[in-house]
């Protein structure tokens, strides 16, 4: 049966999203931990930085909180996609995964929205959470924030799936993601003014983007068409190149005979 | 009587004649294949060959490996540790790329058409592992029938089916992780049959399961084959699983076919048995002029072991020239012809055929 003749695409999201809400809901403790651990690690900086800092921190919180609202979304595309494929050859699913009419690649990007759907709603939670402890006030345009933050995190998700490529290669990539985490973070609180170069980056231009519209209330509409093409550009181009670096990666794997070995 | 223990007794020599007799590597349509209906070929190998590495570390792990699977059928893959049955496998799957041959699933060329042949194939190549332990029994069933394009609430009956079948119903909705080894293999077994396919790989499909288990999963995966009319591709070292359940063996060994034959011509290939008999009364000289093949003569003791390779026919005269002579029998041993040891003459290998691992 090929995809077409059957429920298509949408079958095969709502099986693996389908999934993913099934473990977040059986296992409440898990996802309630992660929730902690990123609440404790921001309530950490603010008190830290306000002690330390205190009015330099007070005038930037938004952008703080902007951006730590900006990074779990960002670990969730980036770390949780190259995971999603480290644990699956584990399990001695990822072969199983192979072996569908949709094709590897559909497959995983599957996975790895259904795992970004998730840290969705964690971002969500801990938006709240800054929120009420910072006292802070956003404007919560969700028109704006949505596609802004899609469009952002896309580029994060094709480092994670040319990542996941790398982790059917070479097994083990951990440490070389740990480094990529602090440049990821490091991208999100670079102020980008004077190089547009830096633009090009992922992540970057979204956080530019994101930080308007949430600390300043700019809507999507009122960007400059120029910045929503770099944004669209990012984030397009970063997934594409991260496909072809995951379609490559699985390529040598199969020829090498290392898929799915862990 | 110590059938299986004699079997691996059996001298070297005697067993290598069997090797080239057996055929190389006979074509299904060769064999019996006539009997299997419309004939129809779920999955088709031809000319497989897979080397790893270049140079002096190159190692052939497949060469020009052909065989073919029909629908209904099961076909057990059999071959000594390391003789390339795990790469035989991925590579017809395309799960590895292999360097020469032609893989077509019910008409369809993997290499170049993969997702179209995906649609008709499933496997189980990591044995219990296979499947999502913290999601139920169902679910996983579900998951993987989704995940080909299934919609699994149309297919219901037939994992109810399926669940029924490997007695899996009463844990339908526990979690995988919290069942016993056997029950965990018997579940990723459901879920690589939940998809409607045309052929299956299953990889030890018995391991880790007691006797009875064992018993009862082979006659469900026969009656899978036949009813649903997949054709099945079974890898194992199971012996017993084999000659029960697999209409032809294929065995691999060094990365080449060497058998390619149904289960009952691989048994003809001992269309005589071992007898060992046991008298007391007689000189082992006395035999001499028997007119039966005496393969050896022990005394023991007061007493004298003939072994001997025969039919009835010749095993009676023996007993009559015996009984004249005046010979008093005290024990006669049998060893009947099994798979493995039809395994063990053609392919040489006195290593245990027992325990898991490939290549």
């Amino acid at each position: 049966m090929s995809p077409a003749e059957s429920g298509g695409y949408p079958r095969l999201l709502g099986a693996v999203v389908r999934r993913e809400v099934v473990l977040f809901l059986r296992y409440p403790f898990e996802a309630l931990g992660t929730i902690v651990v990123l609440g404790v690690l921001f309530a950490g900086i603010f008190l830290g930085g306000t002690a330390l800092a205190g009015q330099a921190m007070a005038d930037s919180i938004e952008g703080i909180v902007v951006g730590f609202f900006l990074w779990i979304l960002a670990i969730g595309a980036y770390g949780d996609v190259a995971g999603d494929v480290a644990a699956d050859a584990s399990w001695g699913t990822l072969e199983r995964h192979y072996l569908t009419p949709f094709g590897f690649g559909p497959v995983l990007l599957a996975k790895a929205a259904a795992k970004l759907l998730t840290h969705f709603v964690y971002a969500g939670v801990l938006l709240a959470v800054a929120l009420v402890l910072t006292g802070t006030t956003l404007e919560l345009d969700l028109v704006t924030i949505l596609p802004v933050a899609v469009f952002t995190v896309a580029s994060a998700f094709g480092i994670g799936i040319a990542f996941g490529g790398l982790t059917v290669l070479y097994k083990n990539v951990t440490s070389w993601m740990e480094l990529v985490n602090f440049v990821l973070a490091g991208l999100i609180a670079a102020p980008l003014v004077g190089n547009d170069l830096l633009l090009a980056l992922p992540l970057a231009q979204g956080s530019a983007l994101l930080q308007r519209a949430m600390r300043d209330g700019v809507r999507l509409w009122e960007f400059e068409p120029a910045s929503l093409a770099i944004l669209v550009g990012t984030g397009v181009g970063y997934l594409l190149v991260g496909y072809l670096v995951f379609t490559l990666c699985q390529r040598r794997a199969r020829r090498l005979g290392v898929l799915g070995d862990y | 009587m110590g059938s299986r223990s004699e079997a691996r007794d059996r001298p070297r020599s005697t067993e290598s004649e069997h090797r080239p007799a057996t055929g190389g590597d006979r074509r299904a349509d060769e064999t019996d294949s006539g009997d299997k209906g419309d004939g129809d070929v779920a999955l088709d190998v031809e000319g497989l060959s897979k080397t790893f590495g270049s140079g002096q570390d190159a190692v052939t792990a497949v060469d020009g490996v052909s065989f073919s699977v029909e629908r209904g059928e099961v076909v057990g893959l059999l071959g000594p540790n390391g003789a390339g049955k795990t790469t035989t496998i991925k590579s017809a799957l395309g799960l590895v790329v292999p360097d020469e041959g032609i893989v077509e699933i019910c008409g369809v060329d993997v290499s170049t058409d993969p997702r179209t042949a995906y649609g008709h194939v499933e496997a189980m190549m990591e044995g219990a592992r296979n499947q999502y332990w913290r999601l139920t029994v169902r679910e996983n069933l579900e998951y993987f029938t989704a995940i080909s394009g299934e919609d699994p609430a149309t297919v219901r009956d037939r994992h109810d089916r399926l669940l029924e079948a490997f007695d899996l119903r009463e844990v339908a909705d526990t979690q995988v992780r919290t069942l016993s080894r056997g029950m965990k293999q018997k579940s990723s077994i459901a879920s690589t049959l939940a998809r409607d396919v045309d052929v299956a790989f299953l990889d030890e499909p018995t391991l880790g399961l007691d006797v009875e288990s064992a018993d009862e999963l082979r006659r469900q995966i026969r009656a899978i084959a036949t009813e649903r009319d997949v054709g099945i591709l079974l890898s194992s070292h199971d012996m017993d699983t084999v000659e029960a359940i697999c209409d032809r063996v294929v065995i691999v060994d060094e990365g080449e076919v060497v058998v390619d034959d149904t289960v009952e011509a691989l048994l003809g290939v001992f269309e005589t048995q071992r007898y060992r008999l046991t008298v007391r009364g007689v000189e082992p000289a006395a035999v001499a002029d028997l007119d039966v093949a005496v393969e050896a003569v022990t005394e023991l003791d007061g007493r004298v072991r003939f072994d001997v390779t025969a039919d009835s026919d010749a095993v009676y005269r023996l007993m009559r020239e015996l009984d004249g002579r005046g010979a008093r029998l005290e024990a006669v041993e049998t060893d009947t012809p099994d798979l493995e040891g039809a395994f063990r003459s053609v392919t040489g290998d006195d290593r245990a055929t027992t325990g898991g691992g490939g290549a």
